[in-house]
């Protein structure tokens, strides 16, 4: 707010664009044929050699898709923090990912769709559409955590009921198999027009959310004084669906279950803006993107035959992540006055 | 309508339900320049839904409610929240934002989404924590703060949106002595620099002492609203709150003290 202020977070935006642009070449040029700086970016100038199609067409949707991923997880988490004025809250312990599986995973099964059609985003944005909405009306205006958390388990579980319904009655195993694995999600194999697919459902997501940053700011406060101070707290509540839902659910449809970069990407760059839910906004998606990409290289580094899944990832070191800030946050959530 | 001196915020026989069920009944007030007023009431008079109306967070079921002569209920919420400020009770902050920035939202129903922060708002901001003595802890998170040093913080942000009319809920509840009599100094202060102030106050003698009238509720009707002395008349008392009252001289007033349960 105060110009001091700004600077600094110029700065921290400044430094961690630079992360993601590095973390991008490093995801260029990492795989089972490991290629030169130089290389990436000559193929990135269009030469016409076997590591120039290798870039463009494998790791360049890749790594766009993890930048755009993990941006829109970063923001989602920020936003749902800043409307539940808690650092807990996730698209994932929503229910969000997992319902937007279930939706795709539908469309997918049953054949009603090839898996890059647009179908599949908008099974995806439906699903999430429907547990992130749920959330908001089952937790109502004075939800406590515990109540949100709760709630959150449950649509999080009925999704995962609806996913194994899915599995368990499609019409064929090898489809069945399919869905199995890209629900553990990756972006393994993903073209172009994977992100040509989701890119309009993210920039949408991310406008609608950012636009609420005003708002998420002051309702610091609670929502009485955030309504008494102008903010038209029910429109921000439906902003704030709808947004993560286009990403969310775009986000899955394109890539799987993908959990807990909107958990850890805010967290981490909270303290750096003095704790303003509305300035922790771009840092978070830069820090998400960061995240997911730096998790998508690793995923290819870790020898072996078989990829382990970036869905996988992100969950083993998310959820340890998650305990973590419990066990830090343990007083305030036991109901001492925050 | 609302008489001859304009009222800064009236009631007129407003009526409000929570959930179907009528909480406030035919409630009539008004709120004029310079004056700061008590509403007191026991617990569950409605005082806190009637507050909430005439901020504008819930819409009265029948009556009407003016600002400055304009309906509240045909006004942009932005509108409302540049004339109306609302002070909530419990003096929540959820995130450890700097109590510079906090108090700063008290700015937000002036902002500007393209000019950003403005000298304006600098200097609205200056003076709120001047006059809350919270300057010297303005770069401090606010959650680190005592719950005296909250309230005036919460009181710094309500004051610096400069809205002709403040409202407050209870902004003297579990405060120490000392600082109840501090907030109610500023509230009047306020008051007396030609604002309004409404504040809901469960002390009665701080009602008596601080506030140029008391408006009385009890079952969600208004049962009294005149000067104190009057309003808090031993009598009155007994029937809405079922205590003994006497009313103890003390040189530049009265102050009610308690006695005993009904």
């Amino acid at each position: 707010m105060t110009t001091p202020a700004t600077r600094r977070d110029l700065r921290l935006d400044g430094v961690l664009l630079a992360v993601v642009l590095v973390l991008a070449l490093a995801s260029l040029m990492a795989g089972s044929a490991p290629l030169s700086p130089q290389a990436v970016l000559a193929a990135l100038a269009g030469d016409e050699s076997v590591a120039g199609v290798i870039v463009r067409e494998i790791r360049l949707p890749r790594t766009l898709l993890a930048m755009l991923i993990g941006a829109t997880y970063g923001l989602a988490g920020a936003a749902l923090q800043g409307l539940v004025r808690n650092p807990l809250a996730e698209p994932a312990l929503f229910g969000a990912p997992q319902a937007a599986a279930a939706g795709a995973a539908l469309v997918i099964a049953f054949g009603l769709a090839g898996a890059t059609s647009l179908a599949v985003p908008f099974a995806g944005v439906a699903g999430a559409l429907i547990s992130i909405g749920g959330l908001v009306a089952i937790a109502g205006r004075r939800a406590s955590l515990t109540v949100t958390l709760l709630a959150g388990l449950a649509l999080a579980s009925f999704a995962g009921a609806a996913t194994a319904l899915v599995l368990n009655l499609a019409p064929n195993p090898f489809i069945a198999l399919e869905i199995a694995f890209w629900l553990l999600g990756s972006l393994q194999d993903r073209s172009i027009d994977h992100v040509v697919l989701a890119v309009p459902f993210f920039l949408v997501s991310w406008v609608v959310l950012a636009s609420q940053a005003g708002s998420f700011r002051a309702l610091t406060l609670g929502e009485d004084a955030a309504a008494s101070l102008g903010v038209a707290v029910d429109r921000t509540r439906i902003a704030v669906v709808i947004g993560v839902a286009l990403g969310v659910g775009a986000a899955v449809a394109v890539s799987g279950a993908i959990g807990f970069i909107g958990l850890v990407a805010p967290h981490l760059v909270r303290r750096a803006v003095s704790f303003d839910p509305a300035r922790v906004m771009l840092p978070a998606a830069l820090a998400g993107a960061a995240l997911l990409t730096a998790a998508d290289i690793a995923v290819r580094l870790v020898p072996g035959a078989i990829e382990i899944k970036l869905g996988v990832v992100t969950a083993l070191i998310g959820v340890p992540f998650f305990l973590a800030m419990i066990f830090s946050e343990r007083r305030t959530l036991e109901g001492a006055p925050s | 309508m609302s008489g001859e001196s304009p009222a800064l915020l009236a009631a007129e026989s407003v009526s409000v339900a929570l959930g179907g069920v009528g909480v406030v009944h035919g409630a009539s007030l008004t709120l004029r320049p310079g004056e700061i007023v008590a509403l007191v009431g026991p617990n569950g008079a409605g005082k806190t839904t009637l507050m909430r109306a005439l901020t504008g967070l819930l819409a009265p079921a029948s009556g009407q409610l003016l600002v400055g002569g304009q309906s509240l209920g045909g006004m942009t919420p932005r509108e409302r929240s540049r004339r109306i400020a609302y002070l909530p009770q419990g003096h929540v902050f959820h995130w450890p934002m700097a109590v510079g920035d906090v108090v700063m939202l008290g700015r937000h129903p002036h902002a500007d989404p393209f000019t950003g922060t403005t000298e304006a708002d600098r200097a609205a901001v200056e003076r709120a924590l001047v006059a809350t003595t919270t300057a010297a802890f303005a770069a401090r998170p606010v959650t680190s703060l005592s719950g005296g040093e909250r309230a005036r913080v919460a009181l710094a942000r309500a004051l610096a949106t400069e809205a002709p009319v403040l409202l407050a809920d209870e902004p003297t509840a579990s405060l120490d002595p000392r600082h109840q009599l501090v907030v109610m100094e500023l509230l009047r202060q306020a008051a007396h620099s030609g604002g309004g102030v409404l504040a809901i106050l469960h002390d009665l003698t701080l009602a008596a002492r601080y506030c140029d009238r008391v408006v009385i509720m009890d079952r969600g009707r208004i049962v009294a609203d005149t000067a104190p002395a009057e309003a808090l008349n031993p009598a009155r008392v007994a029937a809405v709150f079922g205590v003994e009252t006497v009313h103890v001289d003390i040189g530049e007033g009265f102050a009610p003290l308690l006695r005993r349960p009904l």
